[in-house]
């Protein structure tokens, strides 16, 4: 701890010295926040999310209600680029800054594996909550050795996003969760034309490794904990999807895709009627909702020789750095409470882990939705969700996928050299 | 105030260093001891800000970068392990490493050749060059967030401004940012965008030159080109080469549009050395190691600075040899 | 013949500057296409180059949105404001010393001065970011302000070049009337120096509104941030396949860029001197 205490002496330098400048800056600049702590048994808190501006709002209705229920609790809610989400939270954990609250989805062992969650195991059951039956089977997701380290707070299967409209015309039965491969391929052949495209993409992880896991396909070994990428189950459903781009054309490619405007994907694609079939989360049904040019529903995600559907979901950890670790967990316990999910459903922002929620009729049938939408097909998927593997390791990992895979997406390579690749790339990673 | 009005004098008749007048010079030296005084009481802002922002931190840099720290426990002394592996193992530093050049080497140069070029044109005597010399300087003026964001549309293939007006030309542009091989390429012309920056400053040179020089060359009857080469050129190449300097410097420390355009993608093949500083650094608590690149990037950036001032002396033309 | 000639070569000009005027300017008219483009047109990415629809309204709409970016314009101001505070009082003290008193050791102190120029500021990044840790200065705007307050080199530079240049009479007339060195940097000297500090809070307005970098590692609210940071939280959305509201991104580039260009307006006058004494750009 050299360091450290040469820091020491340089404070007290810069404090003499600076004195009258600080003094001043610190008046005009970092009013506000930093005097909340003065008021007597006020606590404070930051909780960390990622989001665009529907997050924002959500977030802050239920720390709203949150603020209602403990009104000695502030708590500042910061909303984060997904893209530089772990990237900041880590920034701030090392600058002595850390949240006291932060949501965590799939990279949540990066955290645990390094001692910066707190377990939860003691909270919980002093609290008596029955995680497993009150969220179902993603209550399993963010237990890393045994410890239980977020507890679940969205939770929506992938579905299947149809152009009803176009389906009606062509004369096409709507997408079941008992369509083979072969099923998706035939109708997005029949789709396709005229610069329209049966199907939105399969480059996107959550796609390729629903393929991967229905061919019965495995990441990573649950068993070894070893990467098992270019197993023979893998290694054909991810030519599966290379060839939905670049064989039958049926998949936009990434040029195809920037042809179609600056920054359109998927969901923009579909909502603009040049994808006639995509798989996505569901925060696409608020934005789908708003606009007439197409009309269309949900279906459930195809099938191979298992079931797999990805998820997204996301969970609520209380760091290691929190001062009242008590009090962010009591934050939690209330925001992941039906009456603090409820600003999820009534917002329209996502699909609540509260399984009893995901059956009440204020989601099914919410208010803000106008027409027929089958929202049964959220309840319906969770049975068939699989677990990614949540290693600690998953933001390297996710960077080895994006980096021995660009030229897999662009057609200049095929699935099997692409997966040594990137076999090789996850055994130097990974460590089993 | 009058002294307000104060002109000040052309640039290259740079004065020698400590135009101190003589008759200050016989001052008692209880007056001069006070002198010294105030110079260091004078400078002190400096000196503290350079201990405690400069040197202090370097030094703690250098004992980081022999370390393996996470920045939460203690560090822990490794020794040289932090260089060997990244100098011998790892690829992706290599890489970040052959691309930070590859960026340098052609954006500065290139960014000076067309600085050179506009200035040229924007020296001649016509009508709306104030106009002219705005809208080349302009992107100068956007931060660089911006521009990166902007960049992040006229870039996108095909659909994007720059592909659309190829295409006009029957160029089949390339998918720049999402392709490994024109995403370096796709930087740089960002990077050019804003080359008009230095013009001013060349143009400012231009005016400096005395135009006896041209009128001389005139009635020789050097062509305007000729002119430029034998002329222009050389009276600029003190400003030149510092813009190049400072320019190489910078170009070593490109962050924001690598950050913002493509996290360093695909593949690495746009990874620079500080974006993967800070990654190290911040992103996977590689406090050492990022250390480590810290030094690396401080001994290139040296070595070059030393190659440009040794080589100069062959064509850098300064009229009055500055001695500092 | 002669007048020909110089016909044919200012048309060249023309034509040389009008193709490179018009590349280096339309990246900002397609900036100002997108901005003002309705929503719709961004869900479907097909913007024009030339504006064709003009949403006025998104420059309100702006500060609608969940992002704070009335703060985020506010904190620049602030920022940078005071930086360039610091750096014009402390480099112009430390630039007249170095251009106006004699003391030994001056020479190597200001080869010093001049040498730490050229050290990449990422070598001491970590480090300050610890030291400011430990100051409890994190998510705070002290790191980005406070060290502006000790000079920085090529601000001392500039000032002792231009001190150096004027006249000494007046220093000399004020020292016999009896005042201080410290009198003579304020009364006489710091007057005559307005031009080049006026130069170098332009440039420190200019860097630390555009720096990214720093209010990327030490800040964490959204309404603490300066709008450099702020714009890019504009593009985030619930998933990263959604699109980010590219007209609403793309007004905060403008708000990002116009008080530069409206700064530079104003202020070349004395960045043209300064880049003239000096031989440098405002190195960005």
């Amino acid at each position: 701890m050299k360091l450290l205490e040469t820091n020491v002496s340089r404070r007290n330098v810069l404090a003499g010295l600076g004195a009258t400048a600080v003094g001043i800056i610190t008046l005009t600049a970092c009013g506000g926040s930093n005097s909340a702590s003065s008021s007597s048994g006020a606590k404070d808190f930051v909780m960390t999310v990622w989001g665009g501006d529907p997050d924002k709002a959500a977030y802050q209705a239920r720390l709203d209600l949150a603020k209602a229920k403990y009104p000695d609790y502030n708590i500042t809610l910061q909303i984060i680029p997904n893209k530089d989400y772990a990237q900041k939270v880590q920034t701030m954990i090392s600058g002595g800054t850390g949240p006291d609250i932060m949501q965590v989805a799939e990279d949540a062992n990066a955290y645990s594996s390094k001692n910066q969650l707190l377990p939860l195991d003691d909270y919980i059951s002093k609290a008596s909550l029955d995680l497993s039956a009150t969220f179902g089977p993603v209550a399993e997701n963010w237990k890393y050795k045994d410890k239980t380290y977020a507890v679940p707070d969205r939770a929506g299967a992938m579905i299947l996003y149809y152009n009803k409209g176009e389906f009606e015309k062509k004369g096409l039965k709507a997408p079941t969760a008992d369509w083979t491969w072969d099923d998706l391929l035939s109708t997005a052949k029949e789709l396709t034309g005229d610069g329209v495209f049966g199907f939105g993409g399969t480059e996107w992880w959550p796609i390729w490794m629903s393929f991967a896991y229905q061919n019965g396909g495995q990441v990573i070994d649950a068993s070894s904990g070893k990467p098992s990428v270019n197993t023979p189950e893998v290694v054909e459903a991810l030519q599966f999807c290379q060839d939905l781009i670049f064989k039958h054309k049926v998949v936009p490619s990434k040029v195809d895709y920037a042809n179609m405007g600056a920054g359109v994907g998927g969901d923009a694609a579909f909502a603009s009627g040049k994808v006639m079939m995509n798989s996505t989360g569901f925060w696409n049904i608020g934005s789908l909702a708003k606009q007439d040019k197409i009309t269309w529903d949900v279906a459930p995600v195809w099938r191979g020789k298992e079931k797999a559907i990805s998820a997204f979901g996301s969970g609520l950890a209380v760091s290691r750095s929190s001062k009242n670790p008590a009090d962010a967990f009591k934050i939690i316990q209330f925001m992941t409470s039906a009456e603090g999910q409820q600003p999820i459903l009534q917002l329209g922002q996502d699909v609540p882990a509260r399984q009893d929620l995901q059956k009440s009729q204020d989601f099914l049938k919410p208010s803000w939705l106008k027409g027929d939408v089958n929202m049964q097909v959220f309840p319906d998927s969770t049975p068939s969700i699989f677990k990614p593997p949540f290693i600690p390791e998953w933001n390297e990992m996710q960077k080895a996928i994006t980096d021995a895979m660009a030229d897999f997406w662009l057609g200049k390579s095929d699935a099997k050299t692409t997966t040594d690749d990137l076999q090789k790339r996850l055994d130097s990673i990974v460590k089993a | 105030m009058t002294t307000l009005q104060q002109k000040t004098p052309v640039p290259a008749a740079e004065p020698k260093q400590g135009a101190i007048p003589p008759k200050l010079k016989a001052r008692p030296s209880s007056m001069r001891r006070k002198e010294a005084r105030f110079f260091w009481l004078f400078i002190s802002p400096w000196i503290i800000g350079f201990v405690v922002f400069l040197l202090g931190p370097m030094l703690a840099s250098v004992y980081l970068s022999f370390t393996d720290w996470d920045s939460f426990t203690d560090p822990n002394w490794v020794g040289v392990a932090n260089y060997v592996r990244l100098l011998t193992e790892d690829e992706v530093f290599h890489k970040s490493l052959w691309n930070t050049f590859y960026f340098a080497f052609f954006s500065v140069p290139l960014g000076m050749a067309i600085a050179l070029w506009l200035a040229a044109l924007l020296n001649k005597k016509m009508r709306a060059r104030k106009i002219f010399r705005t809208l080349v300087y302009l992107p100068h003026l956007v931060p660089i967030v911006a521009v990166a964001l902007i960049f992040q549309m006229i870039l996108a293939p095909d659909a994007g401004p720059l592909n659309r007006v190829l295409a006009v030309f029957g160029i089949d542009g390339p998918a720049w940012l999402f392709d490994s091989e024109w995403v370096k390429p796709a930087i740089i012309l960002l990077s050019l965008w804003q080359a008009g920056g230095a013009t001013v400053l060349l143009l400012a040179g231009m005016k400096g030159i005395p135009q006896e020089f041209y009128e001389a060359a005139e009635i020789d009857g050097a062509s305007s080109v000729r002119q430029f080469w034998s002329i222009t050129f050389p009276q600029l190449t003190p400003i030149i080469f510092f813009n190049l300097i400072m320019g190489i410097i910078g170009a070593f420390q490109v962050f924001a549009q690598v950050y913002i355009l493509t996290q360093g993608g695909p593949d690495n093949a746009s990874q620079m050395v500080v974006p993967l500083l800070f990654s190290e650094a911040f992103r996977n608590y590689h406090m050492g190691y990022a250390s480590a690149i810290s030094w690396l990037l401080f001994l290139i950036v040296m070595a070059l600075t030393v190659v440009a001032f040794v080589t100069s002396r062959k064509w850098v033309f300064y009229e009055t040899e500055v001695k500092n | 013949m002669a007048e020909l000639k110089v016909y044919k070569s200012t048309a060249f000009t023309y034509a040389g500057l009008l193709i490179a005027s018009s590349i280096f300017f339309a990246p900002l008219v397609f900036v100002v296409s997108i901005a003002l483009s309705s929503d719709q047109t961004v869900s479907t990415g097909s913007f024009s180059l030339i504006p064709t629809e003009f949403r006025w309204d998104n420059f309100v709409r702006i500060f609608q949105t969940q992002q704070p970016v009335g703060n985020f314009v506010l904190n620049s101001v602030i920022i940078s404001v005071l930086s360039a505070v610091g750096q014009v009082f402390s480099s112009a003290l430390v630039g007249y010393a170095f251009a106006r008193l004699r003391a030994r050791g001056k020479n190597i102190t200001f080869m010093i001065v001049l040498a730490t120029m050229m050290i990449p500021a990422q070598i001491t990044m970590i480090p300050q970011f610890i030291l400011f840790k430990e100051l409890g200065w994190i998510n705070t705007f002290l790191p980005l302000i406070i060290p502006n307050f000790f000079g920085n080199a090529y601000n001392i530079f500039l000032i002792r070049q231009f001190v150096t240049r004027l006249p000494l009479e007046m220093d000399e007339a004020a020292m016999v009337d009896g005042l201080g060195y410290f009198g003579i940097f304020r009364r006489i000297v710091l007057p005559m120096m307005t031009p080049v500090l006026i130069a170098i809070a332009i440039f420190t307005l200019t860097w630390t509104w555009g720096d990214f970098m720093g209010p990327l590692i030490y800040l964490n609210e959204d309404t603490k941030m300066p709008l450099a940071l702020g714009v890019q939280l504009l593009t985030s959305t619930s998933q990263e396949l959604q699109t980010p509201p590219w007209n609403l991104v793309m007004v905060g580039t403008v708000f990002l860029s116009l008080p530069m260009i409206i700064i530079y307006y104003f202020g070349q006058k004395y960045m043209y001197e300064m880049n003239l004494s000096t031989g440098s750009a405002g190195v960005k």
